[in-house]
């Protein structure tokens, strides 16, 4: 149960083809990020895996069968799709739905909820932590918190498969994070997800990456290898630097391409290392020192933190120069 | 409240509304005389002929009326996620309004009116939905285009048709725009209802496709409904249940825009709850303002969509834009 392959799919947006001959597997209980630039077709991708688009070439199947034979209701329980964004049903329960995940289970006649359909979505409900506001009007939840609920829906689907368009989009660190760790927690069993995501150290956190970009699978492989700074260049058009400390790999775009300067990120097992600039360009240091107030100065100076000086100068610096990510 | 208690509490409306109507009228009848023939339904006499082949057959009209463009009104809200959606906007009783001018502008005998709206405004349904079509589905914003449209055209060319008839045609095609069921009878409620049946069947079985459409085509999608055919049923129920309504009642609005926002602020967006406090609502509403119409002026009458208007909008507006209201226009 709960294995998605892809061979030689082509897909189209109008007349524009995004994929000429894509292929790729995803096994039981893995969690892929998938990662590219706007308008790679990361979403018709999506689209495209859950059935909503037939591909123009190639097929998708779902424990063998092409997806898009299935009818819509056998096609649900194999795969789900959570949207980046949904309507707001003003006056609708946080209970109710939820609750729309059950529609598959049940028979078109069928009007009322089977017991069964009750406890799965109080047991979605308590897994997202979201029990106690099962009675309240989804319109009054947190952006974090309709997340949340959203991915409740899709637990109470009972779907194999579980792809996520851009689902830390609007949300804060905190939330973004805990997204991320309720996504990695689907993943378990015979359920395997897949979210479409712009954070690249958001992605470096999913059991393996798909890079795609101009119409290719540029990488497929575990962050450690697809997050390879020299791939996301040619994914992106423009320098990445990437850190890794305690086990977490961090990739942070550094600025515009310059031509005959091949990336110079390299990682330093375990511990962060400053890769970029400062050393090279003594006006951009200071202009990044002046940056900060005193006491962080201070602090990063007297290597009162060890290891996240360089690594956090490097990052702001990298900040200032691209603007906000 | 419990919902069964609310429903339950519609559905007394509902036949309070419908007795109220056989007990008043343009002719002022005692009501013990009127009560006597209910109880005696095989009676004869002038009272009995009032009451049942009068007043009886219209009560029930305006019931069957009221149910059916509340319904309609519900499932296309609910399918165009829109809640400024009415029954009309599938161009039926702007099809129908031409047709019946032209009808009568032609001098076409008054008994095959109906009719010939009923299929004209079924045509101009089947060309809204052909219009509004993409690829094998139903796009939501063409439909209000393409239903916006030629019901303004359709429009005109009613005006046209009343600048160009006679005083007595023109007074009966204004009569059929202004929406009334005066000198309707058993024939026409058994003619127009098998439509509304069909209508109504559709209806209960697209509620669980309504439900998971709360939240977007494509969560709906998702959670494995087939968008494209609960479009084309929800469109086909609307459309048979507004085109049974015109052809008994001719242009009534109102009914099909505000019950069903107050059915859903009773009971909730849960279509098994709306639809049916829609359908509750909209049936003790229309004999209620039936009634009223017969009397208010009596012997005159006022045309009934003409006082469900006149009633309606002013409560609508200040159920909902009253400042104090925090509620939404969707929902409770």
């Amino acid at each position: 149960m709960g294995h998605v392959a892809l061979h030689g799919v082509r897909v189209a947006a109008g007349t524009r083809t995004l994929f000429e001959n894509i292929s790729f597997e995803i096994a039981p209980a893995e969690f892929v990020a998938i990662v590219g630039p706007n308008g790679a077709g990361k979403t018709t991708l999506l689209r495209t895996i859950a059935g909503f688009i037939r591909p123009l070439a190639g097929e998708v199947t779902i424990d063998g069968a092409p997806v898009h034979r299935l009818s819509a209701r056998e096609r649900a329980l194999g795969v789900t799709l959570l949207g980046s964004e949904s309507e707001l049903p003003y006056g609708t329960s946080v209970r109710d739905v939820v609750a729309t995940g059950r529609f598959a289970h049940r028979d078109w006649w069928e009007w009322g909820e089977r017991e069964s359909d009750g406890r799965i979505v109080g047991d979605a409900l308590r897994h997202v932590d979201l029990a106690e506001c099962a009675d309240r009007p989804f319109e009054t939840l947190s952006s974090g918190e309709r997340q949340r609920a959203r991915i409740a829906l899709a637990l109470a689907q009972e779907a194999s498969l579980v792809l996520v368009d851009e689902p830390t989009s609007h949300l804060d660190p905190r939330f973004a994070h805990e997204i991320l760790s309720l996504l990695r927690t689907l993943a378990e069993g015979p359920r395997s997800v897949v979210a479409v995501l712009h954070d690249l150290s958001q992605a470096a956190a999913a059991d393996r990456v798909l890079i795609v970009a101009d119409g290719e699978l540029l990488a497929d492989g575990p962050p450690r290898d697809a997050l390879d700074p020299s791939i996301l260049e040619r994914a992106y058009h423009i320098a990445f630097s990437r850190f890794e400390q305690d086990g977490v790999l961090t990739v942070v775009p550094r600025g515009p391409l310059v031509p005959g300067r091949s990336d110079d990120a390299r990682i330093a097992g375990g511990s962060a290392q400053r890769m970029d600039v400062a050393g090279e360009d003594p006006a951009r240091t200071a202009t990044v020192r002046t940056g900060h107030d005193a006491n962080t100065d201070r602090i990063l100076g007297a290597g009162l933190v060890p290891g996240v000086g360089d690594a956090g100068l490097a990052g702001d610096d990298d900040g200032r120069r691209t603007g906000p990510r | 409240m419990t919902v069964a208690l609310r429903l339950g509490s519609l559905a007394l409306a509902v036949c309070a509304a419908m007795l109220l109507g056989l007990f008043v009228g343009g002719s002022a009848l005692p009501a013990a005389s009127v009560a006597w023939t209910l109880l005696h339904p095989h009676a004869s006499g002038d009272v009995a002929t009032i009451v049942w082949q009068l007043r009886a057959p219209r009560v029930c009209i305006a019931a069957l009326v009221g149910a059916a463009l509340a319904v309609s009104g519900f499932l296309l809200q609910g399918m165009l996620r829109n809640p400024l959606v009415d029954p009309f906007l599938t161009g039926i009783s702007s099809g129908a309004a031409l047709a019946t001018a032209l009808a009568i502008a032609a001098g076409l005998a008054i008994p095959f009116v109906p009719a010939l709206g009923f299929g004209a405004g079924l045509l101009t349904a089947l060309a809204v939905a052909f219009l509004a079509r993409r690829g094998s589905g139903l796009d939501a914003e063409r439909l209000i285009l393409a239903g916006i449209s030629l019901s303004a055209l359709f429009s005109a060319f009613v005006a046209l048709a009343l600048t160009r008839v006679g005083r007595a045609s023109s007074s009966t095609i204004l009569a059929w725009l202004a929406g009334s069921i005066a000198g309707r009878g058993w024939n026409d409620l058994f003619w127009a209802a098998p439509y509304a049946i069909v209508g109504f069947g559709l209806a209960l079985a697209v509620v669980p496709a309504l439900n998971a459409m709360r939240l977007g085509d494509d969560v709906a999608r998702a959670v494995g409904l087939d968008v494209v055919r609960a479009n084309w049923m929800i469109l086909s129920a609307a459309t048979l249940l507004t085109a049974a309504a015109v052809a008994l009642a001719g242009t009534i609005g109102f009914v099909g825009l505000i019950v069903p926002h107050l059915a859903r602020r009773m009971l909730g967006t849960d279509g098994r709850k709306a639809l049916l406090a829609s359908a509750l609502l909209g049936a003790a509403l229309v004999p209620l303002a039936d009634a009223a119409s017969r009397t208010l002026w009596a012997p005159a009458e006022i045309p009934l969509g003409v006082l469900l208007a006149i009633i309606g909008v002013p409560t609508f507006l200040y159920l909902y834009l009253r400042p104090a209201s925090a509620t939404r226009m969707w929902g409770t």
